[in-house]
């Protein structure tokens, strides 16, 4: 998978190889002096700076799940597994495909373009 | 009588205190129930804490001695018609301190014989008068159970329960009462009073007060307690048309509660997934508050601004919990809203919330000057 997914001037920096991170799994990367999280999710690969937008706390330390979908009173329903990132302080619940904040999607952590070059994965930042 | 002041706003009082007469309720209650209330065994009463000024006003009474609250046209003539109330919700005496008895048959019996003689000895006697249904809420089938049996009366317009309980009200085990309520188109109101009565158990959360100042101050404890419950049990879900009425429970204390409230559900959001939105909008959608005893800070225009915090056009309606010793008069409580909220406050509110007639009753004891005057 080649792909620049929003179109503006690129200088991917190179941050991991396709294998270091399975499917579920994420890894603090560094570039250009930030610490970013980068995310298998269910074979894609997400950027995330590491800075949680409520108190700067480095979210993508917090708990990577799933979480209880939309349902009546006393109704528990579990879905989206690995797509969620739960901040380590207050328990914000990021969607990673969006970035936006589960409670309030005014609110999003920031996720940055990922390149991937043969077997290199490169974060534009 | 001096003249009328004009005003343009409709004042319905949303909390006054009649008292039944204890020897007619032995009229509505079977045996063995009927013998037992007349030996004088009536329920659990009260715990008892020390308030110097009674609990009653002490002018509460006519020049002859009769206590105006234990009489409908005493009631009319010495508390509606001078302060021009138009409407009032009569929530009588005693009724959640009986409510809560260890003894859920007896508690429902004589609730239901409370709720008869406000039936037949109050609300046909002055047309501005509407009462609340007391119910027992430690036995919710019971409890539904009158509300099916009155809930139709035009008097009754709101479900009433004491705020001292054993288990918050969100909780799955008051349904029926919810389900009764909105199947006759009635709020759901509480009152603080019975804390530490029967079987509610402590006066809060940290066990029970020593005097009455504690006690009655740390009443709002209740209102929170069962308020979030309320939401995150998501009781307005299951019953999308309730209206909770939260009476005499204070209002200060409400926008930071709110914030708190949305604060913590940012982080927890996913133990409550039926929460849909920030919970404080189901609160300001579902739930209605009285205004006395209205807080009094230092500097009045703090209290404005609490009163921006939250929708009280929306939220707020006028009580004056008379002939209590802590009650608010309609100009007192009028005192803190500008035009734009005050007849929402006032009455409208509370005529939108119990479908009281858009005109004011004619006023049994007005004469024909006076009535030249509207």
């Amino acid at each position: 998978m080649t792909e620049v997914k929003r179109n503006r001037a690129v200088s991917p920096i190179p941050v991991a190889k396709v294998g270091d991170l399975a499917p579920g799994e994420m890894r603090l990367v560094e570039a250009k002096g930030h610490s970013i999280g980068l995310f298998n999710v269910a074979g894609d690969y997400i950027a995330v700076l590491n800075v949680c937008p409520h108190e700067l706390a480095p979210v993508c330390r917090g708990r990577l799940s799933g979480t209880t979908l939309p349902s009546r009173p006393g109704e528990f329903i579990w879905g989206r597994e690995g797509e969620i990132i739960s901040c380590p302080w207050h328990g914000w619940e990021f969607d990673l495909l969006t970035g936006k904040a589960l409670a309030d999607p005014r609110v999003r952590v920031r996720r940055y373009d990922v390149v991937i070059d043969g077997d290199t994965i490169a974060v534009v930042v | 009588m001096p003249p009328r002041r004009p005003r343009d706003y409709a004042i319905i009082d949303t909390d006054i205190h009649p008292s039944v007469n204890p020897e007619r309720v032995p009229d509505f209650l079977p045996e063995p129930w009927k013998s037992r209330y007349r030996s004088g065994s009536r329920g659990p009463g009260v715990l008892g804490y020390w308030n110097p000024a009674g609990v009653v006003r002490a002018d509460a009474v006519t020049l002859d001695g009769d206590r105006i609250a234990m009489d409908p046209v005493l009631l009319g003539q010495h508390f509606f018609d001078p302060y021009e109330i138009d409407y009032g919700i009569l929530n009588f005496e005693g009724a959640i301190h009986a409510g809560v008895g260890p003894e859920p048959d007896y508690a429902a019996a004589v609730i239901s014989a409370i709720n008869d003689v406000a039936a037949h000895d109050w609300l046909p006697v002055d047309p501005r008068f509407r009462a609340s249904l007391n119910v027992a809420p430690n036995d919710p089938v019971l409890a539904a159970r009158e509300i099916h049996r009155l809930g139709d009366h035009p008097g009754f317009v709101q479900v009433m329960m004491g705020s001292g309980a054993r288990i918050p009200y969100g909780q799955r085990f008051y349904h029926p009462i919810y389900e009764a309520a909105v199947a006759h188109d009635l709020p759901v109101a509480i009152h603080p009073g019975n804390e530490g009565v029967g079987i509610t158990g402590p006066t809060s959360a940290v066990g029970y007060a020593t005097s009455y100042l504690e006690w009655h101050t740390g009443l709002v404890a209740s209102y929170i307690g069962h308020l979030v419950s309320l939401v995150t049990e998501g009781v307005f879900q299951t019953f999308p048309t309730l209206r909770f009425v939260m009476v005499e429970g204070g209002v200060s204390w409400l926008p930071p509660l709110m914030w708190r409230l949305d604060k913590n559900w940012k982080g927890l959001r996913q133990t409550v997934p039926w929460l849909e939105k920030p919970p404080s909008e189901y609160i300001q959608e579902h739930v209605r508050l009285t205004t006395q005893p209205i807080e009094e800070p230092e500097n009045p225009a703090h209290l404005k601004q609490v009163l921006e915090m939250f929708d009280a056009g929306r939220m707020l309606m006028f009580s004056s919990d008379y002939p209590h010793w802590d009650g608010d008069t309609p100009s007192f409580s009028a005192r803190p809203f500008g035009p734009d909220l005050r007849a929402r406050v006032m009455g409208e509110t509370a005529r939108a919330l119990y479908r009281l007639p858009a005109e004011p009753v004619s006023r049994p004891a007005a004469t024909p000057a006076e009535a030249a005057d509207d």
